[in-house]
């Protein structure tokens, strides 16, 4: 296999909180600009898979991770690794829309502002960064006008296109999405998937998702995983239509999960 | 029905009652503030100095105020619940807010009122600092604690330092329930200082009657058997968490 065309490779990646096992033995290379699913029931890992690559995982104390996760070819458990600069790499969109409380121009800017030097941003190129990062995720026509308006006031679709505008200035290589979906209505789904086939090329996307029509819609390849463990990784339409693993075949054809 | 009609009337009494109160200490009360509390018995020099020295409480006050929020941030940001720093500073915090503040006031009184000497300050400083940081320090992490995890979150993904993420996110976030934290201290604080120069009033009229009852003595035993409770709750709180 060739290294280059994977974005994130894993191996024999193990997670414990505290004394339960939530990562057994995963090995896993995600292919660069496509977009790849992760499915599997409630509890299976996926979230805990998705959030190991940008570490944010570590957060919550009592975690601990064997094994080696790579991006671009580096692995992040490296010394000489920067959190910040790994956060830059690798965007992270949210289950629930989550704006942060400030207006949307700043909101944009956050990511941006925290990686630059102090005063190095000029108030043309901050709007115009804006302008970019809004009109890659179609929200400058309805925005244009709001820019000074508070985030969180926005409707959810609008909020969660703008969490991902948002991490286009930091201009990451991979986008992890946790359910981008689920707080919003079919129109929203609809809107957030159509940006995701847009932008995928530019970016690798690897979506956490409930919803297999969607996995179906969107992704190109597809893991399956079932408790801690990953039981198979292959093209989206082969493991829907024919799934090695019985495992996956029941919960795909709907008799588990 | 019966319920409201109950809820009606407590909330009745007690506006009558409130209402009552506030009549009584205006009627009473406002001459006396009219006339700058100069009422010609309680001019001595040592009623000023009582002032002064609750005056000169004022910056020990502050500094205890944001001392506790800089602890309760400690606490809620940067260490972890499980590490043993935190399980120590939290039971202290915790033993202190249960002594409920009629100790305090006593402990006030008695180095207040009765050792008024110069050297005193720093005793009155000791017991302002008791009475304020427990309560600052738990209304704050509750007010830290209440802050959308999904905001952290975003601000850390997107590669935000903590401090970063406390001071543009967290801070403004909890500002106005630790403010609503801190007035709770404060008035604690005042309902101690009034407690206070009532007894003092108290004092300056009936002179003899000053040490009658053995303060230092009835606030050993209020404190220990405080201390003794809080521990005991502690102890009961942990084997309910065992299941």
């Amino acid at each position: 296999m060739e290294t280059n065309n994977h974005s994130i490779e894993t191996e024999n990646l193990n997670l414990w909180y505290g004394d339960f096992q939530a990562l057994i033995d995963v090995s896993v290379n995600i292919p660069a600009g496509k977009i790849t699913s992760l499915i599997g029931p409630s509890g299976c890992g996926k979230t805990t898979l998705l959030r190991c690559f940008n570490r944010v995982n570590e957060r919550y104390g009592n975690v601990t991770t064997k094994g080696e996760i790579k991006i671009l070819g580096k692995n992040i458990y490296d010394p000489d690794v920067s959190l910040l600069e790994l956060r830059k790499t690798v965007g992270m969109v949210f289950q629930r829309p989550n704006p942060l409380p400030i207006s949307v121009y700043d909101n944009i800017l956050f990511g941006l502002r925290i990686h630059s030097p102090f005063g190095s941003l000029t108030r043309a190129k901050s709007d115009e960064i804006v302008e970019e990062a809004l009109t890659s995720v179609f929200l400058w026509d309805d925005l244009k006008d709001k820019l000074k308006t508070r985030a969180t006031s926005l409707q959810l679709e609008q909020q969660q296109k703008l969490c991902i505008a948002r991490l286009l200035p930091l201009k990451p290589q991979i986008i992890l999405m946790d359910e981008p979906c689920s707080a919003l209505d079919a129109k929203g789904t609809l809107a957030v998937e159509e940006l995701m086939s847009v932008l995928s090329g530019t970016y690798t996307f690897l979506i956490v998702t409930h919803n297999m029509a969607q996995a179906r819609r969107v992704s190109t390849e597809c893991i399956y995983m079932f408790l801690g463990e990953l039981i198979e990784h292959r093209e989206t339409q082969a493991l829907f239509e024919t799934p090695e693993h019985p495992k996956t075949a029941d919960y795909v054809q709907m008799r588990y999960g | 029905m019966k319920r409201s009609k109950l809820i009606f009337q407590s909330i009745a009494l007690i506006t009558l009652a409130v209402a009552f109160i506030l009549f009584w200490n205006f009627s009473k009360g406002i001459p006396s503030v009219e006339n700058g509390f100069a009422s010609d018995e309680v001019t001595t020099d040592s009623y000023s100095d009582l002032h002064e020295s609750l005056y000169r409480m004022l910056p020990v006050l502050v500094g205890s105020i944001l001392f506790s929020v800089a602890i309760a941030f400690y606490l809620e940001e940067w260490i972890a619940e499980t590490s043993w720093k935190y399980q120590i500073i939290a039971q202290q915090i915790a033993i202190l807010s249960g002594i409920p503040s009629l100790i305090y006031g006593l402990l006030g009184i008695y180095f207040f009122v009765f050792k008024t000497e110069k050297g005193a300050v720093f005793t009155h400083a000791i017991t302002f600092v008791l009475l304020v940081v427990p309560i600052t320090v738990q209304s704050t992490q509750k007010a830290i604690r209440d802050v959308d995890i999904f905001v952290r979150e975003a601000a850390f993904a997107l590669g935000a330092k903590r401090w970063r993420v406390v001071v543009d996110h967290v801070l403004p976030d909890a500002f106005p329930a630790i403010v609503a934290g801190i007035c709770t201290a404060i008035s604690r604080a005042l309902a101690i200082a009034a407690l206070i120069i009532v007894v003092y009033i108290w004092r300056i009229h009936t002179p003899q009657s000053g040490e009658a009852f053995n303060i230092p003595g009835s606030v050993i035993v209020l404190l220990s058997s405080a201390l003794l409770s809080s521990i005991l709750s502690s102890l009961l709180e942990k084997k309910t968490n065992l299941y």
